[in-house]
């Protein structure tokens, strides 16, 4: 038996994996055929009844999403029959929609926009008053209902039962009095709640957090990786006037399929709190070439000694930065190498995409270490050594758990992170890095999947990637790194770890505008 | 009597002639480099000529435009097609309704649009273009005569041309850039008693011509200026690309309205005035006679002008009515993918030209099926035209450089696109 069939679909042959479903063969054509239901990471329900084509030897319209296809099928979508069938259902779906698009957070990425306009475009023939529903309707901490934009097509449904397991949305009422409304007794508050906002195909369900502050066809959407947790879940940032907006899941196979959970969504709220912009000495704003030279000869002090020089690598940053630390604390001998991240938070770990580690890169700096054969600790193994036997420490990112803040004050302290927190905000030197969003780099998940982040939008203030920081720091105190993109902190990353040996750096990308994307639907 | 000799030569830094020897009388043999441009008051547009002169004839000359160019071309594909309207406006900015009406067809022929659109809105399309040709060619004729020293012909054009402007701004809303023309129509009708201002206007505009002749036709100083001047042969400019009344005054019998009719010039009776020696001379009697004809077909278009509707009833163009749009969803659906998606474009390429100002104005479109141009190209007479100057103003001596230059008019905006 073969593994796949071959069917005709517009009178172009096409050859697809058994099983597959025609609406999918199609796309594969560049066909596009209509749908509001079907969602490739969904059960099929072939519910919305939009998505009808032609088959041969077959009286009946037959939805494109359940029907398999068959050796030698027939199909045609743009026949008479099926054109005029995508029209009228179109034109029923619209009978009851509100007039809602200038006020609507979801125009300019509806799905209903979209289908409308590429197949039917034929003004309105109702003369009767709409049925009216509930229009702002509280369905659960993040989430906003409006029950008159609802199209019935139960994507939300489907996507709460999947993702998270838990049935939380359902259909009450019949006929056009049909709403979307909770579960008896439950709220819309799972922890992948978020997601039905995405598959939403209009603007029933809107999020708390994005809803009227940005129009969704002025925004700019760049390819990174959540940082989140150790999942790594691959995303969209969505960003304009030098900022992020939200965050929406990317398809991965591999790592998040379509989804993320609401809380890293969130994650971008962090990139614009007490952000450090500039360089400190002492407690004082200073230029980035006066802090460097005095965090180089503070170093040099001790350099002889390099047992008395710790080192404080970040699961929380780029396997880039966290290389280059590395190799830096290897080219001085520093005696001690710590890891420092978030404490783990069991709670979390459910078993689908969330779990207990809240660092995005705690694989990845493991990776260096070994293949730089450092041995490194957790930070609170660090407060025994301090302040007597190390007298300087690096430290990269702001999150360094157990870390006496007073004992810190008795060490020279040169200091590399985002935010003005933990020892950056008493650090002698602190130099401000770029954040995940703002920077080219890559991360480690919890499966070794080496993920690229693209820069969105630039750093605040005078802040420079965490690696180029380091290189800089590292040149000041006589050693030679010379990396100057990076691309070349990747490349020299790959040669030293040999799981990594075949990775290959990704061309940065251009945001698209998606305004001219078409729907994302 | 020494001393004021010498004072004379530290204050004019040279000798009497009389005191000179015959040796140092003679002008120097040297070439001299001259910068002309690229703000220079007897010259047509924004444009550089560095000039190498022997004494006062040019033997070298090196044409740099580039001073008005604003990536129209690279802006129009972060634009939707509409949005472009404006962007064309600032072409050739004496003459912006044929821009429009150009890019507007290009965008028509990628939507198999051509030829369907209602016959109102081609007819005002063509009164538009034409009015526009009237003072392209009146802001031609009249600056290229005042940069002669003929002020008076100038100022009698340009009121002209401001009764055809005040026309325009009742038109379209704007004097200038106008924004008018729409895919698939026009934007708004003729406002209420056009005919009888536009009839009234054109009866004056023909007084203004025959001034303007009586001034100029038989003017001595302007006619020794002009007569043989940057004359071009016929070869020459079919080689060089020229077209419009530059090409039809070297005798090359083209006019896009005439050969590859658009729109409803089919149906308008006009001649295309054709010139005999391509010089400067030749250019202003095919410019006037233009003149004429454009006030020709514009009586002709107001008498066959019909009612009905102003743009076509695509739904993939026409915009709803505002009281369809804020009271059913369809109609608001498409106004929103009108205005924020644009027009959509099926994915192809396609160009379309017409008769401009200055000649063939053409406009090339490649689409990837979105609202906005994968490329744009603008095929600008100007810079076809201002290609030639530098052969034309070869062997002439300075001062001919500004008639010709006046007549080749070239436009700093449609030039550098």
């Amino acid at each position: 038996m073969s593994e796949t069939v071959t069917l005709t679909i517009d009178g172009q042959p096409v050859t697809v994996a058994k099983g597959t479903n025609v609406l999918e063969a199609a796309k594969l054509l560049g066909i596009d055929i209509s749908a509001f239901c079907y969602h490739p990471g969904l059960p099929i329900v072939a519910q919305c009844r939009q998505c009808l084509v032609s088959v041969e030897k077959n009286p009946k319209l037959q939805p494109s999403c359940q029907q398999v296809v068959a050796e030698g099928m027939v199909v045609h979508t743009t026949d008479h029959q099926s054109t005029l069938a995508r029209q009228q259902q179109l034109e029923f779906t619209l009978v009851n929609h509100p007039i809602d698009c200038p006020i609507c957070d979801k125009a300019g990425e509806c799905t209903l926009q979209k289908l409308y306009f590429d197949h039917d475009n034929a003004n309105s023939r109702v003369d009767t008053p709409k049925v009216h529903k509930a229009k702002v309707v509280d369905v659960g901490p993040h989430i906003v209902l409006d029950q008159e934009r609802c199209i019935l097509c139960s994507r939300c449904i489907r996507t709460c039962d999947h993702t998270s397991g838990q049935h939380q949305l359902e259909f009450a009422h019949r006929g056009d009095h049909e709403i979307l409304t909770t579960a008896p007794g439950e709220q819309l508050d799972n922890p992948y709640s978020l997601n039905t906002v995405d598959v939403c195909p209009v603007g029933a369900l809107t999020a708390k957090d994005f809803r009227f502050t940005m129009r969704a066809w002025e925004l700019e959407a760049t390819p990174s990786v959540c940082n989140g947790c150790a999942t790594g879940c691959n995303i969209e940032i969505h960003h304009r006037n030098e900022r992020a907006w939200r965050l929406v899941p990317r398809h991965n196979p591999d790592v998040n399929h379509y989804w993320m959970c609401d809380e890293g969504r969130f994650t971008y709220h962090e990139l614009r709190e007490e952000r450090l912009g500039g360089p400190v000495v002492d407690g004082l704003p200073a230029s980035w070439d006066r802090a460097i030279a005095v965090a180089g000869k503070r170093l040099s002090m001790y350099q002889a000694h390099g047992d008395q020089i710790g080192i404080v690598l970040s699961a929380t940053c780029s396997n880039e930065d966290n290389f280059a630390l590395a190799s830096f604390a290897k080219a001085i001998g520093a005696g001690h190498v710590y890891i420092a991240g978030k404490p783990p938070v069991p709670a979390r770990a459910d078993g689908r995409l969330r779990v207990a580690d809240v660092n995005p890169n705690t694989a990845g700096v493991k990776a260096i270490c070994e293949a730089l054969g450092i041995t490194a600790e957790p930070t609170y193994q660090l407060d025994r050594f301090l302040p007597q036997t190390l007298r300087a420490l690096i430290v990269l990112g702001h999150i360094t758990p157990g870390l006496d803040q007073t004992k810190l004050a008795e060490v020279e302290v040169i200091a590399l992170g985002t935010h003005e927190r933990g020892p950056l905000a008493n650090a002698k030197v602190a130099l401000p890095i770029a954040a995940w969003a703002e920077t080219a780099g890559t991360i480690t998940n919890n499966k070794g999947h080496v993920q690229r982040m693209h820069a969105a939008f630039p750093p605040p203030g005078t802040a420079i990637a965490g690696w180029e920081a380091i290189v800089r720091l590292a040149q000041a105190a006589g050693h030679k790194l010379a990396w100057t993109h990076a691309r070349e902190a990747f490349a020299a990353m790959t040669q030293a770890v040999p799981a990594w040996k075949d990775l290959v750096w990704q061309r940065e990308v251009r945001p698209l505008a998606l305004r001219f994307a078409g729907s994302r639907g | 009597m020494a001393d004021a000799q010498s004072l004379k030569q530290l204050v004019l830094g040279r000798k009497d002639v009389q005191d000179l020897s015959d040796n140092e009388a003679e002008l120097p043999p040297e070439l001299m480099t001259v910068n002309m441009g690229p703000s220079h008051p007897a010259m047509h547009g924004t444009v550089r000529i560095v000039l190498t002169v022997d004494g006062e004839k040019i033997v070298k000359s090196d044409i740099q435009p580039g001073y008005l160019h604003r990536c129209f071309e690279k802006e129009s594909e972060h634009a939707t097609y509409t949005q472009v309207f404006p962007y064309t406006d600032r072409l050739n900015y004496v003459s912006p309704m044929i821009n429009n009406v150009g890019w507007a067809m290009a965008v028509e022929k990628l939507m198999d649009l051509t030829g369907k659109l209602p016959k109102r809105a081609e007819y005002i399309r063509v009164i538009v273009s034409e009015m526009s040709r009237i003072t392209d060619h009146a802001t031609c004729i009249g600056a290229s005569a005042m940069e002669l020293g003929a002020f008076t012909p100038f100022l009698y054009l340009l009121k002209a041309r401001e009764w055809l402007y005040e026309l325009l701004e009742k038109v379209s809303g704007a004097r200038l850039t106008h924004s008018y023309a729409r895919v698939g129509g026009v934007s708004k009708d003729l406002p209420l008693d056009f005919d009888a201002d536009l009839t009234r206007c054109l009866d004056r505009i023909d007084g203004v011509v025959v001034d303007v002749e009586k001034m100029l036709l038989s003017n001595k100083i302007f006619y020794d200026r002009v007569v043989g001047i940057g004359a071009m042969s016929k070869e020459d400019a079919i080689k060089t690309g020229c077209v419009g009344p530059i090409a039809r005054s070297c005798g090359v019998d083209y006019d896009v309205r005439r050969d590859f009719p658009y729109s409803v010039y089919p149906e308008l009776e006009f001649d295309v005035p054709l010139g005999t020696t391509g010089d400067c001379y030749d250019r202003y009697l095919v410019r006037l006679e233009e003149l004429r004809q454009s006030a020709r077909i514009l009586r002709q278009c107001l008498k066959q002008i019909p009612d009905g509707e102003i743009m076509s009833d695509d739904h993939r163009v026409a915009l709803p009515p505002k009281k369809d749009t804020y009271n059913t969803i369809e109609s608001m659906i498409r106004h929103f993918k009108h205005i924020m998606d644009g027009v959509r474009v099926p994915a192809g390429e396609g160009y379309a030209f017409v008769e401009g100002g200055n000649g063939e104005l053409g406009f090339f479109i490649v689409s990837d099926g979105t609202g906005r141009p994968y490329k744009a190209y603008c095929r600008s007479p100007s810079f076809v035209h201002l290609s030639t100057a530098g052969q034309l103003i070869h062997d002439h001596y300075i001062a001919d450089v500004v008639p010709i230059f006046g007549m080749i008019n070239m436009i700093g905006g449609e030039c550098d696109k």
